[in-house]
């Protein structure tokens, strides 16, 4: 039987900081075109997962592959393949979208009219075309998580790894930023990290929910409600149970 | 797909950038001429040749010798301020959860970011040599050889302290904690290992800052408080050996801040 292409492969992956275990043996496959939400409760392994997939921090035992390339071995090469969000936005507060966006689409090998365009275009997607020339030092936060969504997209990458994009925004904002992420996730696989299970039925597929660095259910939303009998927010609370 | 030189190159110009729309770049700019505007007038108010311990002609060498010994030094501590935040930044301000998921090697990211601090730490001694060459024709209508000399030196000074406040900045988390680690060490600790190497008759040529003095040994005239002079051990630092212990504080540090940065996690 044929089986579709993964585009994220998490094997056996374990990660401690210093003697605390943040991971333990965290295995996940992401089929090509998924959309998956990694949920679970504050210090889960996440965000650690979500860092080992984009070459921030590296893992104590076993690996990840970003469509079939080692994210570990073959960092930049994997890299190639993902726009990312990883916490709070942080940009350089000298430089204005329209540079920022031209920087990071020049080491990703745009470049010319088409960058030009493509800026234009991803800035325009997150409303901030009116901000295109303007320092970053004077965007609130919500203005930084715009950007964030428009550098993750600016070079239409096949994955995006997506770490709560949402948090701090105020309810516009919110709204805005799920139908941009409806919009943008078209033909293209999303793993999606959130608190915010509401969010997380209208953006994604599936969910996987880790506690302790370990997966504790891989599914369909649909599926999950089905055999548990309750709503996402219930088998989430039934999962955790015991979860500090 | 960019190779990592085309890579090397859109850091480099970035960087640049960043530091150019920085205040302290244009604050390093406006001190560094005062400072030398400073030091003329003082030269000249104050007839430095004839208040020296040996009474000296008032020549554009000698004159060219108290005004570089004071303009080269300014922007070589300058560039501790450019390079210090360039890397412990990107943890600190959490910039790199932006830069760092690219697919450029961190090495790339260094080696441009030191490219850009090199360029503007640059920019600032050639202003302040600059206003030297200035005062030189203005005042002597003649420049000695030697400024061009004293200003390669600077540049490869520099270079090395560049490297001595990446390689900080590749340690520490915080910009401001690096910045004052690299300059404590260049003008406090150095200075110290330097004094009292000399002071007990051994000539310190391997260190930094005795290496630097070289940058007025290239004008061939021994004042005591210039080029590396101590009261007891009064030596002058050899040019050859000083460029090449200048070279090896540039190459080794940055090395060791390479390495560093690319197994730093960002957590």
């Amino acid at each position: 039987m044929l089986t579709m292409r993964e585009s994220i492969n998490i094997e056996n992956l374990s990660k401690y900081y210093n003697s605390f275990l943040a991971l333990e043996n965290l295995s996940l496959k992401v089929k090509m075109n998924e959309d998956v939400a990694l949920v679970g409760p504050n210090g889960a392994g996440k965000s650690t997962a979500l860092k080992i997939l984009c070459g921030l921090i590296y893992p104590s035992s076993g690996t990840a592959y970003i469509n079939g390339i080692n994210v570990v071995e073959e960092r930049e090469r994997a890299l190639a393949n993902i726009g990312a969000i990883v916490e709070t936005p942080e940009f350089y507060q000298f430089l204005t979208p329209n540079e920022t966006l031209s920087y990071l689409g020049r080491l990703r090998g745009m470049g010319g009219p088409d960058l030009s365009s493509r800026i234009k275009e991803v800035l325009h997607l997150v409303k901030l075309d009116e901000w295109a020339g303007v320092r970053i030092e004077k965007f609130s936060r919500g203005m930084k998580q715009r950007l964030a969504l428009a550098q993750a997209l600016l070079h239409n990458p096949p994955i995006l790894i997506l770490d709560e994009p949402t948090i701090g925004l105020d309810p516009r904002g919110l709204v805005e930023m799920r139908e941009i992420l409806k919009k943008a996730r078209k033909d293209k696989t999303v793993l999606f990290a959130s608190h915010m299970l509401a969010e997380v039925v209208q953006v994604c597929d599936k969910i996987a929910l880790i506690d302790h660095g370990h997966l504790l259910v891989y599914d369909s939303i649909p599926h999950l409600r089905k055999k548990y009998h309750k709503s996402l927010e219930g088998v989430y609370l039934k999962l955790t149970e015991g979860a500090i | 797909m960019n190779s990592e030189f085309e890579k090397l190159k859109i850091v480099s110009r970035y960087e640049l950038l960043k530091q150019f729309r920085r205040k302290r770049f244009y604050g390093a700019v406006i001190i560094t001429i005062l400072a030398q505007i400073l030091a003329i007038v003082l030269y000249k108010g104050l007839n430095v040749p004839a208040s020296l311990p040996t009474i000296l002609p008032d020549t554009s060498k000698l004159f060219a010798l108290f005004i570089t010994s004071l303009g080269s030094s300014l922007p070589i501590l300058f560039s501790v301020f450019f390079a210090g935040d360039s890397i412990a930044s990107e943890f600190e301000n959490k910039t790199g959860y932006l830069l760092f998921p690219n697919p450029v090697k961190k090495r790339t990211i260094v080696m441009g970011k030191y490219i850009a601090c090199f360029i503007a730490t640059t920019v600032v001694l050639i202003i302040a040599y600059v206003v030297s060459v200035a005062a030189l024709l203005g005042f002597y209508r003649q420049l000695p050889i030697e400024i061009w000399g004293a200003l390669g030196l600077s540049v490869v000074l520099a270079s090395s302290v560049l490297s001595l406040a990446f390689l900080f900045s590749s340690v520490l988390k915080g910009g401001m904690g690096a910045t004052i680690g690299a300059l404590l060490t260049y003008l406090l600790i150095f200075p110290i290992i330097s004094g009292s190497l000399s002071a007990s008759g051994h000539q310190p040529w391997f260190m930094l800052n005795y290496a630097g003095n070289s940058v007025t040994s290239v004008y061939g005239i021994k004042i005591l408080g210039f080029g590396g002079e101590t009261g007891a051990g009064f030596t002058t630092p050899s040019i050859p050996v000083s460029l090449f212990v200048m070279l090896a504080y540039f190459v080794f540090p940055f090395l060791l801040s390479i390495w560093l940065t690319q197994r730093r996690e960002l957590i």
